[in-house]
């Protein structure tokens, strides 16, 4: 058993591309969920459509990178205005059902038989990012590693982390910026109670789809993150679970704080990947019954992921505001 | 009371709302307890009866009605409440008072009728575009906004923010100044609710009764010109219940008009100058307090024959 492989595993997928992905989704629901109250439970469509965006514009239509990271963000704003108009006057429930169907419809039709000639469909479409990479300033030849051990990348995934985790850095900037003025007030006050802000002026549906609009398009971002990862989108890559886990890391975090999403993307990428290694590992070193290492074997991701869950049920019970979240905030709750 | 807290500089352009200067609003003692005064001159030449038209009214309602299933809740055929007075909107549980707050303050929407606000005819009614208007309404179960601070809650009322302005909202440059005068005044009108103390703390940290104070120094910080409170003192601990009606019987002599709806009669009779009261839906009666509550048309109605033998 060596823990320094299964740190190391652990803490690159904390510091991965997938943890960006993961915090901008997250950062994004934090804006819808976390100070506006929307249940927003279709966040994937938004990446998707951010990822798909940027993918089509090049592989398809065979425009510029930066060119297809306008329309991936532009289809994400797009979405949340076309999904808001007609659903943001819906109770939350209803409101939530909504947008988990809509994302839903969006990943069906993109990945159905028919849209192969436009979206690759059930193929996964790629395309060429090297107007990204030709920028990365890191030296990037076959044995060039940053990083210790297990803990390590090639100078091109170092580069997409790099300005992934400044663009979060300045996402969350700008919600903190957005939050703390009084256009933030107006956004808790409609999470706390939407007819207190209508009594008082606020229009309320404008201030939702404000938000729809700004966390969607935060999601957008890490859609587009995720397509330049791979050069390319893959349908089966934005399943509803994707919602979920941002869910997962912005409640682990802290809802309505401005590092939770962060930390909790970081966290559960660090847990999921811990769990995945440590169980590898066991199962390596024949620690176990035959009948239980066949069991894991080869199941380890899901079983991390199920661990995860169970990580998330514990913090709720022993710290249910997340890392950074307020404890008496939370307690308002149950009164 | 500091004067700071009379309408607002920065709302010269609802001056015409305000009451005209040559005595609507009469520099007297407010109306004992007992009830015996009526507070408004101009509505002492007001005949007591439904409908009956007033001299200056903020509200005119014809022919408003709402039905939810079978039960008409709210069926007014005329109704007009005078500027710079205080209404109690008096009736049973289940005459429609609340019914009718939501239809006027555009939280219902209305089956039939139109109403005016403020000398302008409302049309297509929006509860945040009549808010904007200076109609500013509570409700009956209080609605503090748990997490956000007790200042925030106040702050929130403030009118006209350019800070709420998305564009405007990361530069607080732009917007810093008039957030520090709201501020100030947010610190006053918490001073004179009592809740200074408790401005950083949680709203959902207050007792039901300072919810109340609440609710209506956020209403207050609107700039209304005319406040609708629905039941403002329920549950209300006596001593509060107390220093509300004296704040509220003090937002008159500010030039507000208010309307109120409530169920004790010894609020209704100690500040209130002037009554409606509904039953089924109906105005059934209209008068000073001194008047109504005699009324055998509001006592079968409303008090009950017994109670209202007994209060003589």
């Amino acid at each position: 058993m060596d823990f320094s492989i299964i740190f190391g595993n652990a803490a690159r997928a904390a510091f991965g591309p997938e943890a960006v992905i993961l915090a901008l989704a997250a950062i994004g629901l934090n804006v819808h969920f976390g100070y506006t109250g929307l249940l927003n439970i279709g966040q994937v469509g938004f990446l998707l459509l951010g990822a798909y965006g940027t993918s089509v514009s090049v592989a398809t239509f065979g425009w510029s990178l930066w060119a297809g990271v306008v329309v991936g963000l532009l289809l994400s704003v797009a979405f949340a205005v076309a999904l808001g108009i007609p659903t943001l006057r819906l109770n939350t429930v209803m409101f939530a059902m909504v947008t988990i169907a809509a994302a839903e419809i969006i990943r069906i039709l993109i990945g159905s038989t028919d849209a192969i000639g436009l979206t690759g469909g059930p193929l996964s479409v790629s395309f060429d990012a090297g107007a990204f990479y030709d920028l990365n300033p890191y030296p990037d030849g076959p044995h060039d590693r940053y990083g210790i051990g297990t803990f390590e990348f090639t100078g091109q995934q170092l580069w997409v982390i790099t300005v992934g985790w400044l663009l979060v850095a300045l996402v969350t900037a700008g919600v903190v910026m957005l939050v703390r003025s009084p256009w933030g007030r107006v956004l808790k006050s409609i999470r706390e109670d939407q007819d207190a802000a209508r009594s008082l002026g606020k229009n309320v549906f404008s201030y939702k789809m404000q938000a729809l609009v700004i966390g969607g398009a935060i999601g957008g971002m890490g859609g587009v993150i995720d397509a330049i990862k791979t050069s390319g989108a893959d349908p089966n890559g934005f399943r509803p679970q994707v919602t979920f886990f941002a869910y997962t890391a912005l409640l682990l975090g802290g809802s309505a704080t401005y590092l939770g999403p962060v930390l909790g993307a970081v966290l559960f990428w660090f847990l999921r990947e811990w769990i995945e290694s440590f169980l590898r590992q066991i199962v390596e070193e024949a620690w176990l019954p035959d009948v239980v290492a066949e069991f894991f074997d080869g199941a380890e991701g899901v079983i991390s992921v199920a661990m995860v869950g169970v990580a998330l049920i514990l913090l709720m019970l022993l710290r249910p505001q997340g890392i950074v979240g307020n404890r008496t905030e939370m307690q308002l709750d149950a009164r | 009371m500091p004067d700071e807290l009379t309408p607002q500089a920065d709302s010269e352009q609802r001056e015409a709302a305000l009451p005209p200067a040559d005595g609507g609003v009469p520099a007297i003692e407010p109306a004992p307890a007992d009830g015996g005064v009526p507070a408004i001159e101009p509505i002492l030449t007001v005949p007591h009866e439904p409908g009956a038209p007033k001299p200056d009214p903020i509200l005119e309602v014809d022919g408003l009605s709402r039905s939810f299933g079978g039960l008409l809740a709210v069926d007014v055929d005329h109704l007009e409440v005078q500027r710079g007075a205080t209404t109690a909107l008096i009736g049973p549980n289940g005459a429609g008072k609340t019914t009718l707050f939501n239809l006027l303050s555009g939280f219902e929407r209305a089956d039939t009728g139109h109403w005016s606000f403020n000398g302008e005819a409302v049309t297509n009614p929006s509860a945040d575009g009549l808010a904007r208007k200076g109609m500013i309404r509570t409700f009956q179960l209080t609605k503090s906004l748990a997490k956000l601070t007790v200042i925030d809650n106040v702050l929130l009322g403030a009118p006209r923010q350019r800070g709420e302005k998305l564009w405007a909202a990361p530069f607080p440059n732009r917007w810093r100044s008039q957030e520090e005068a709201n501020t100030e005044r947010a610190e006053a009108l918490l001073e004179r609710f009592n809740l200074a103390h408790m401005r950083d703390e949680l709203a959902g940290t207050l007792s039901g009764g300072q919810r109340k104070l609440l609710e209506v120094a956020r209403a207050l910080m609107a700039d209304p010109v005319l406040i609708m409170l629905d039941e403002p003192m329920a549950g209300v601990n006596p001593a509060l219940a107390q220093s509300l009606m004296h704040h509220i019987t003090q937002l008159v002599y500010e030039g507000l008009s208010v309307v109120f709806i409530e169920h004790a009669m010894d609020v209704v009779t100690g500040i209130s100058d002037w009554v409606v009261v509904l039953a089924q839906g109906q105005v059934i009666a209209e008068g000073p307090p001194w008047k109504v509550i005699h009324d055998d048309q509001v006592i079968d109605a409303y008090l009950g024959r017994r109670r209202a033998g007994a209060a003589r």
